[in-house]
């Protein structure tokens, strides 16, 4: 499973990746997020609610951050427990391209997920779209706030 | 084994006051969703307020609509004298939806309500002109679904009815998965006096959705030959074990095609 996207932002690589590296960013920006802290350089421990549908389980686990090439991109995955329902993980290799001419940056990702257990039992059919919506809403959101910031 | 809070009250404002005594309550209709999700443990609410004792289970006619109780049961729906005479097409879909069983126990809005981007019920709301009725509100369909398993909804806001259009003509064809009947693909087709309406079930990411261009095609011309020329886009369409985009725009076309007789 392969999700591709990317967007056009109006402001200079080095803005974007600071936000990038930005825990409360990423914590606004992570769809349903109630709890991040950093514990390190590259590493990062997470809690979140995934609500779809009729299912809502609560996740406990770790954001690292990986192949990181300031301030061009990284890879951040996400990997968490929900107890009893499995286990579920998800990496998206970010990478960013400036225009110099314009001093807008491109951020594109390319992300793909796995999950375990008895989610993927039973959610096997909704697995790519839910993988989809939430990369939209993690970038989308995050592409948000920045252009949010710009304007303030 | 788990315990959980279970009530059944006789009203909806009593079900009301029932949710908001608990942190995280559901309400509960047929519970063809709710329980297996509860048995895998995929979700725990605090307890459960079983809406089916609030008296909404009745249809009624409203001259140039039907109006349906939401806690009305697939079975109830697809052996309707009013429903068949009326729309016999939604009386069809009704006839459809998984099997004996859940028919008996599933209700229109429970279904609706979860929109589950492969229920038959919710291309029958998009494409009827239904207005869902809340108990706060009146929403239009154009305006209820707002993605995969959400809905314009609020927490504690409870369906009660839903008023279907009359058509002049309607038709509903599913290709249905072999083994929960679900629809890979169902369309509903519905025309009216100002023009044709086509929602698609099964196949969007986003759940159920109108499809533009085919409700031009056979606003024009009624009639399948209408679409043999359009190019259906598999954009946007669903990716799982059972089709790819592409087979599932097929089967957009090819369900249309059927529909229109």
């Amino acid at each position: 499973m392969e999700i591709k996207d990317s967007y056009e932002l109006p402001l200079p690589k080095e803005r974007v990746w600071a936000a990038l590296n930005d825990e409360q960013f990423l914590k606004k920006s992570i769809p349903w997020c109630e709890k991040l802290e950093r514990r390190s350089e590259t590493e990062l421990a997470a809690e979140v609610k995934l609500k779809i549908g009729p299912m809502s389980t609560r996740f406990t686990g770790n954001i690292t951050l990986s192949d990181i090439d300031p301030p061009n991109g990284y890879t951040i995955t996400g990997s968490g427990k929900g107890g009893i329902a499995g286990a579920a993980s998800g990496s998206a290799r970010v990478k960013l391209i400036e225009d110099k001419d314009t001093l807008s940056t491109t951020l594109s990702y390319e992300v793909s997920a796995q999950v375990k257990g008895k989610i993927a039992q039973l959610g096997s059919r909704l697995i790519q779209s839910t993988a989809k919506k939430l990369s939209k809403n993690f970038f989308g959101s995050f592409v948000k706030q920045l252009e949010d910031m710009d304007k303030s | 084994m788990y315990s959980t809070k279970y009530i059944k009250p006789n009203s909806t404002s009593e079900a009301l006051e029932a949710i908001k005594s608990m942190g995280e309550g559901k309400f509960l209709a047929g519970g063809m969703t709710l329980i297996p999700t509860l048995k895998q443990r995929l979700a725990s609410p605090d307890g459960l307020v079983d809406i089916s004792g609030c008296d909404l289970d009745s249809i009624s006619d409203e001259v140039d609509a039907i109006k349906i109780g939401a806690m009305t049961k697939h079975a109830s729906v697809g052996e309707s004298g009013l429903v068949k005479k009326a729309i016999p097409a939604l009386a069809k879909l009704a006839d459809g939806i998984g099997d004996r069983q859940v028919r008996n126990r599933g209700t229109l809005g429970g279904s609706v309500a979860n929109n589950d981007p492969s229920a038959c019920y919710p291309s029958a709301v998009l494409a009827l002109k239904a207005i869902v009725h809340t108990n706060t509100r009146s929403i239009e369909a154009d305006e209820f679904f707002t993605g995969m398993f959400e809905t314009l909804l609020e927490e504690n806001e409870i369906i009660e009815a839903i008023s279907f259009s009359k058509p002049a003509k309607a038709n509903y064809v599913k290709f249905p998965n072999p083994a929960s009947r679900y629809a890979m693909v169902g369309v509903f087709v519905a025309q009216f006096n100002d023009g044709v309406r086509v929602a698609v079930t099964g196949a969007g990411e986003g759940g159920v959705f109108r499809h533009a261009e085919m409700e031009a095609a056979l606003s024009s011309n009624y009639n399948a030959d209408a679409l043999s020329a359009l190019e259906i886009s598999s954009e946007g369409l669903i990716s799982d074990l059972h089709a790819s985009p592409e087979y599932r725009a097929n089967l957009i076309k090819e369900m249309t095609k059927r529909a229109v007789v």
